[in-house]
């Protein structure tokens, strides 16, 4: 049976092959991971379909795949596989990596374009006016891909390609591999920094280009307002102390990060303006009765941000186990794509980390953040005394096209009461008895 | 004799060539045109195009008359007066032809009458009345077409044995008429002089008329054929003629055995050839292919490199709007603007009903091995066509499956040539079936056959009922 990349998730449609699990002749069992896939969202495993024996590897390594491509061809088990596969050496058991060409290639392969490829013996689908002018500048159309019905290619297709043509040919040689074709502007003109002293280049990968791209885009279509608050989190803080453990025995840990999502989806409800979307073509606002929130986790890659689904229905174990879980498999880039699509809303902590106040980008087309800086000791007038309390920053940035300032001001300050009223029964596993009581203690508790 | 110098030659008046001329002089060139005939125009005014489409009009009188009892309104039989239809044929070719001349004298193109002949790659002598006179050229244009083939053993030196050149001069009306030849020519001719009342036997050597055209298409007029020919030979070979008194014999092959039998006119239209002998050609660095047809390259350049060749004369479809085309291309290429042929050929063979068709046809799709899908869309579900009182029609579309695209476009029926262009646009557009669908086109005209015919692909074609979509592609 053929080995095909599947449908990862919706607009990921090609991606590369970064590592070969298996070779030629190996028995795989179903589920075993036959590759390795970056796209530009994710690193995906591909899994054998079935178990059987490696017939033929139509990949290596740095090869560029498209949905639908067969990539290995697999004898299932109790079907034969053919004595010797013919139009494979089988003197070289081990997959290739892919020796680098040494000096040619003046210009590198332009990455795979999205869109249909036409069928062969068919020409590219472009009008007579792009094709005459494609012939007098050199270009071979039927590298495009056009971004119309049908791949029907136009001047803005041809615009694109020839801009990005020019970026890979000034870019530093070693980097110029992976272009982003989809970009829709030129790059600027490169800097030639070794006049000043010694550099080193190193390419960008699949993973920060995609960053730096949708940065990039919430940035500049995006007016960001920040606004800054602080919340004593000594309940919080206090809650984890004390129920700790028993998460612990269940397996979980409970962090504040976790209360801090919980308490979250229970205020997005009485805040939906930050859970909406902009339908900016048709005008509309849409609001989402479901609660996802995107945590951005730190990896030797760069940003990831998965999203936990339907925080509003889960308790705060289920959550806490979610999060380790989720945390876990983003920082070995095991997630599946689907995992990082769909958010409604995110929350950057780097208090983990450190840093006080910083100011988030929203994550388009969500419309809002919060960033959350680490807790520190600080002196408060309480009741006209100063005490010691832990204090967090919190940042909101959100999209002012929708949201008005005083909308921001409510939700944050809001927000801080129930982070600081964070109730017991919300925490303790198994229900909320003797809420009441706890809380009253709760508030006066001191670390 | 001092030359005459100029920038470019052009040898040829046809579609090709004056074409080239005229566009050449709007680019700047200083131009001289170089034609052997009294008329500007070449075959395609004179003895092709312009003169079997005045006599199929002028037949198609006859034709509808013989068939409007059906509506209610019956004429009488037709008086035909053949020297009036000769002199209105030819008044339409004079009008023509006067307006190139004027076309050309518009633009200070130099029309040169005479036959020209290569002396060297930059030197072109012309015979003309006034003698001979020299042309100093830096480019040369070679657009001197093709001419009718006659196989050897059907030269009789005899005029009742005619190319397509002396069918249209319509001596008078043979009473047993044959045909030989099958291909767009022999077709239309014999339409015109069956409905003259002729009764007309065609004979083809391949197993169907218009050998390549797709069948579906082909049938229509199969159809008509064989209603208004008294026979249609298909596999049958003509292996004789004789003169034998006012007739001619022709001895067939029918299946295995031989016939005879007495026509009083012959038409040979059983293809064309090139018009390179005698050009000088030898003098130059122009080369032949084996087939006796000028070489050229993506640019329409020769061999050598002041000669360009367009046209029949370099082969390929032999008609006009290639030719034309071709024209602009060598000129692009000429003034220094880098031009290709990358367009495609839409063909209309003006039988009845008309058969036009452009791009990929499903029997190009098979032999090269391109899955495509063939949607059809039959006239018998045209309101417009039962008003005409012509459902003998079909409309096709050729698509990409995967990108719906519209690769290929063929319709047979009343007035198809008139409808193809909207075909040739949506390709060169790379438009796709759902373009063609969602498109509004007038009601009630046969131009909807095209758009219903793209609904076709997608299940949804609002007069007829079709399988839905998603079936596997099919090669048809």
């Amino acid at each position: 049976m053929d080995v095909k990349i599947p449908v990862l998730a919706e607009n990921v449609t090609s991606g590369i092959v970064v590592k070969l699990f298996v070779s030629q002749g190996d028995d795989v069992k179903q589920g075993d991971d036959l590759l390795e896939l970056e796209t530009e969202k994710a690193v995906a495993a591909i899994p054998a379909p079935a178990t059987g024996k490696i017939n033929t590897i139509h990949v290596k390594e740095g090869d560029s795949v498209k949905v639908g491509q067969t990539v290995i061809t697999l004898a299932e088990a109790g079907e034969k596989a053919p004595a010797a596969a013919p139009s494979v050496a089988p003197a070289t058991p081990k997959p290739q990596a892919a020796p680098a060409p040494a000096a040619p290639a003046p210009l590198p392969e332009i990455p795979a374009q999205k869109g249909s490829l036409q069928p062969a013996g068919v020409p590219p689908p472009a009008p007579p006016s792009i094709r005459k002018a494609a012939h007098q500048l050199g270009l071979d159309l039927s590298r495009i891909r056009g971004s119309e019905h049908g791949g029907r290619i136009t001047w803005d297709d041809v615009k694109n390609y020839i801009q990005t043509l020019e970026r890979i040919a000034f870019a530093p040689k070693e980097g110029g591999a992976a272009a982003v074709p989809s970009a829709r502007k030129a790059a600027p003109e490169p800097v030639d920094f070794s006049k000043w002293g010694p550099v080193r280049v190193q390419p960008m990968s699949t993973l920060r280009k995609k960053i730096s791209e949708k940065m990039a885009e919430s940035w500049t279509t995006v007016p960001h307002v920040t606004q800054f608050d602080e919340a004593d989190i000594s309940v919080p803080q206090r809650l984890i102390e004390t129920h700790g453990p028993a998460y612990q025995k269940q397996g979980a840990r409970l962090t504040l990060t976790a209360v801090i999502l919980k308490a979250l989806a229970g205020h997005l409800k009485k805040h939906p303006i930050f859970n909406a979307s902009i339908n900016e073509a048709a005008g509309e606002i849409v609001f989402k009765d479901y609660c996802h929130l995107g945590l951005a986790v730190d990896t030797e890659q760069g940003l990831i941000v998965p999203v936990l689904r339907d925080v509003d229905k889960k308790s705060l174990l289920e959550l806490s186990k979610q999060i380790q879980d989720l945390a876990a498999r983003t920082r070995e880039r095991k997630i599946a794509l689907d995992e990082l699509m769909g958010g409604t809303f995110t929350v950057s902590n780097q208090g983990g980390i450190g840093g006080g106040h910083f100011t988030p980008i929203i994550r388009t087309p969500e419309v809002a953040i919060l960033g959350v800086g680490r807790a520190v000791e600080r002196p408060v007038a309480r009741k006209a005394k100063i005490e010691v309390r832990p204090i967090l920053p919190l940042a909101l940035s959100y999209d002012h096209r929708l949201i008005d300032g005083a909308s921001a001001a409510r939700f944050i300050k809001e927000f801080v009461q129930a982070l600081e009223n964070f109730e017991e029964s919300a925490v303790a596993i198994g229900g909320d008895k003797g809420k009441k009581t706890q809380q009253g203690t709760a508030v006066k508790g001191k670390k | 004799m001092k030359p005459i110098k100029t920038e470019l030659v052009v040898l040829g008046g046809g579609p090709g060539g004056y074409a080239a001329a005229f566009y050449a002089a709007d680019k700047g060139k200083q131009v001289i045109l170089v034609e052997q005939e009294r008329r500007l125009g070449g075959v395609c005014l004179n003895r092709g195009c312009i003169p079997s489409k005045a006599l199929l009009h002028a037949t198609e009188l006859i034709r509808q008359a013989r068939h409007s009892g059906n509506l209610g309104i019956a004429f009488g039989s037709p008086a035909v007066n053949l020297e009036q239809i000769r002199k209105w044929k030819d008044g339409i070719l004079d009008r023509l032809s006067g307006g190139i001349g004027q076309l050309g004298k518009a633009r200070n193109v130099q029309v040169l009458g005479g036959r020209g002949h290569f002396e060297g790659g930059r030197m072109l002598r012309v015979e003309t009345q006034e003698g001979q006179k020299f042309i100093e050229y830096d480019t040369a244009i070679i657009a001197v077409g093709s001419k009718p083939a006659v196989p050897k053993a059907f030269d009789l030196g005899n005029e009742r044995v005619m190319s397509s050149t002396e069918a249209l001069e319509l001596e008078d009306i043979p009473k047993d008429f044959l045909v030989v030849g099958g291909g767009y020519i022999g077709l239309e001719l014999g339409t015109v002089y069956a409905s003259l009342g002729s009764s007309v036997v065609l004979v083809e050597a391949m197993a169907s008329l218009l050998p390549g055209v797709d069948s579906d298409l082909v049938q229509p007029v199969m159809r008509y054929a064989k209603e208004n020919f008294r026979e249609v030979r298909l596999n049958a070979k003509v292996l004789k003629m004789e003169t034998a008194k006012k007739q001619i014999k022709v001895t067939f092959e029918l299946g295995g055995a031989e016939k005879e039998e007495l026509y009083d006119r012959v038409l040979v239209a059983v293809g064309r050839v090139p018009n390179c002998n005698d050009l000088g050609l030898e003098n130059t660095q122009v080369k032949t292919t084996d087939k006796g047809f000028i070489e050229v390259d993506k640019t329409l350049k020769t061999r050598d490199p002041h000669i360009y060749a367009i046209g029949d004369v370099i082969g390929g479809a032999m008609l006009a709007h290639k030719a034309a085309k071709e024209a602009r291309i060598a000129v692009d290429n000429i003034v220094g603007e880098a031009s290709v042929f990358d367009s495609i050929i839409p063909a209309v063979v003006f039988t009845d009903p008309e058969i036009a068709w452009c791009g990929l046809t499903a029997n190009e799709a098979k032999e090269k091995g391109i899955a495509v899908k063939t949607v059809r869309f039959p006239w018998a579900a045209s309101g417009r066509a039962m008003t005409l009182d012509r459902v003998d029609g079909v409309t096709k579309l050729v698509i990409d499956p995967e990108s719906e695209r519209v690769l290929g476009v063929g319709i047979a029926g009343h007035g198809a040539g008139e409808l193809i262009s909207e075909g040739v646009l949506a390709i060169e557009m790379g438009a796709t079936a759902r373009d063609l669908a969602e498109s509004i086109h007038p009601h009630p005209t046969l131009s909807e056959t095209l758009m219903e015919c793209a609904e076709v692909f997608y299940g949804e074609a609002t007069h007829t009922v079709a399988p839905k979509r998603n079936t596997p592609a099919e090669q048809v």
